[in-house]
């Protein structure tokens, strides 16, 4: 990382740190909502950004999760095994979800998710006898962890907050590893990344199975954080607004997420000022965004990078001998 | 000696078209063979037969002995089976030096190691070698979809190289390559081959590359093998010429 990078790292981690304790309790609402689905929109990040699988399911594993870890904690189970178990959970159907992209891609692949994301929606809201149906699952307690309670606000936002700097830790290590060079193989060129070894069967599934269970730790939390979760919260609806998070932040950024979870969350608040008009003010900004810079906002920033080293620096190399050496036509 | 590559009476057909008709060849340890015909032969399919990206109407392959018809790409190249693709393929956004350790990590350790172990799975020496020896330390560090055509062709042979392999398929590495780059091309692949006595099967149709590399010529036409030997018979052969240049 270079070193304005790392500083203003640090500083977006002292305001994360320092800004709930100048706020109410919407505020700190806002912000522990804005760290639970900053933690689905990497593990979607991942499974679309970096390994290039469309999924439109991130949503339904949301709410697999919330609801497993609602359901065991009511059953009894200490939060910690509920967290896992959601965790688990999520992993093994995202497994299971990754096996039709072995077969299909692109908009085909967005369809078989956005279907799955329609049944766990439809059982969230049928299975009565499991779920409560439509009168969804209240009471939820937030949990008391070695001693430590989270059940004030500020509180529960340093447990989210603490948990997605672990996350966000364990994400980066891995995108840094082989593992992560070959999500990036899969996504740009996967007939070549076969034809190195490297098995894009499990890759693919391996990516899909990481994204889910980031998106069921997501739900782990929410489901405490609001204390009260009903089926629609986890409908199609979720599923877009995480991938508005990643889209607007930056497809394939690692830190892109973060900053489109902000904005998706905080923009609609902004523009209450605007009463009945903020939805449509906050479709006409997300339109123009993407029609402006569509790599999202790191994609943009990232280009004005290049083009100001451009303008300052002489030709690179690279770019001399692509002078020198002719190019066959497309 | 067992050959390292044998393809037995190999027939792919697509629908009613048959792209490779009964086609049969070997190549021995350290032969650099060149596959050549006019478009349509069949040779791309050849290869790609060969290589488990489409499984063969009939007929058989061995690498060393041991049959591999119907295997995956990537349990192929475990075996030691590498190739390179008609049109360019590497990964533009991943840096030279991180294409080149994605083209060997696959045979570092397992799936646990390649996660908790070193960024660059042990390779980043290797890497930095095979950079040196394709003359490519002054991208290493550039994205590969900013280096220029000719030097991603370059990368794209050296990845092929870059897990040791015992066979290389490389599916015209010379094509779109200006002279100069193309001299560079094959001195490299030459180099290599004496270095590593590596064995190459090379389709290819600027001539004259094949003729300066390799050993021996298979000559193919209407997916069928018309005519084997040295360079310097094939290049006189009356056959050949029929059929590169009609009736």
């Amino acid at each position: 990382m270079s070193r304005s990078g790392a500083v203003a790292l640090a500083a977006a981690i002292i305001v994360a740190l320092a800004l709930p304790q100048f706020l109410k309790g919407y505020g700190i609402y806002l912000l522990s909502t804005w760290a639970v689905l900053t933690i689905a929109a990497l593990g979607l990040n991942l499974t679309l950004g970096y390994a290039g699988q469309v999924s439109l399911a991130q949503g339904a594993f949301v709410g697999i999760g919330a609801y497993t870890a609602a359901l065991l904690m009511q059953a009894g189970l200490p939060y910690p095994l509920a967290f896992v178990a959601s965790a688990l959970l999520c992993f093994a159907i995202g497994w299971g979800l990754g096996y039709p992209a072995l077969r299909v891609q692109h908009h085909y692949l967005a369809f078989v998710t956005l279907a799955f994301n329609t049944l766990v929606f439809l059982v969230l809201r049928n299975e009565e006898w499991l779920t409560h149906g439509i009168y969804g699952i209240s009471g939820i307690m937030r949990p008391v962890l070695l001693g430590w309670s989270t059940a004030k606000p500020l509180a529960f936002y340093y447990f989210c907050f603490g948990m997605l700097t672990v996350i966000a830790a364990a994400l980066w290590w891995l995108i840094r590893s082989p593992w992560g060079r070959a999500f990036v193989a899969l996504r740009e060129n996967p007939i070549r990344a076969l034809s190195l070894g490297l098995d894009t069967r499990r890759y693919t599934l391996m990516a899909f199975a990481i994204g889910s269970s980031l998106g069921g730790i997501s739900g782990a939390l929410y489901a405490p954080l609001v204390q009260f979760i009903e089926p629609n919260s986890f409908a199609l609806a979720l599923s877009f607004n995480l991938l508005l998070m990643v889209i607007v932040g930056g497809s394939g950024y690692f830190y892109g997420p973060f900053v489109g979870a902000l904005i998706a969350v905080l923009l609609p608040e902004w523009l209450r000022i605007t009463q009945g008009y903020y939805l449509i003010v906050y479709s006409a900004m997300i339109m123009l965004m993407m029609a402006f810079c569509p790599y999202g906002l790191f994609g943009m920033v990232e280009r004005a990078i290049k083009a100001l080293r451009l303008r300052r620096a002489p030709p690179a190399p690279a770019a001399v001998s692509a002078l020198q050496t002719e190019r066959p036509r497309p | 000696m067992t050959p390292v590559l044998q393809v037995a009476n190999l027939r792919k057909s697509f629908g009613g078209i048959t792209a490779v008709d009964g086609v049969s060849f070997e190549v021995r340890e350290g032969e650099i063979l060149g596959i050549i015909g006019p478009n349509g032969s069949g040779k791309s399919t050849l290869f790609n037969c060969v290589l488990g990206q489409l499984t063969p109407t009939e007929g058989e392959v061995r690498i060393d002995g041991k049959p591999t018809t119907g295997l995956r790409p990537c349990d192929l190249n475990r075996l030691g089976v590498s190739r390179t693709f008609q049109l360019l393929q590497v990964f533009p956004q991943l840096s030279v030096r991180d294409n080149l350790i994605l083209a060997g990590q696959e045979h570092q350790g397992t799936m646990a190691s390649r996660l908790f172990g070193a960024a660059d799975a042990g390779l980043g020496e290797a890497a930095a070698q095979m950079i040196e020896f394709f003359r490519l330390s002054h991208v290493a560090a550039e994205p590969a979809g900013s280096l220029s055509y000719g030097q991603q062709k370059l990368l794209d042979a050296a990845m092929a190289f870059m897990a040791g392999p015992r066979l290389v398929l490389l599916d015209e590495p010379a094509g779109g390559v200006n002279l100069t780059m193309l001299a560079n091309l094959r001195e490299r692949l030459q180099a290599y081959h004496a270095e590593r006595k590596a064995t190459f099967v090379v389709i290819e149709h600027q001539m004259e590359f094949v003729m300066a590399l390799c050993t021996r010529v298979l000559v193919l036409a209407e997916g069928r093998v018309i005519a084997e030997g040295l360079p310097q018979d094939i290049r006189k052969n009356p056959i050949v010429i029929e059929a590169y240049l009609g009736h």
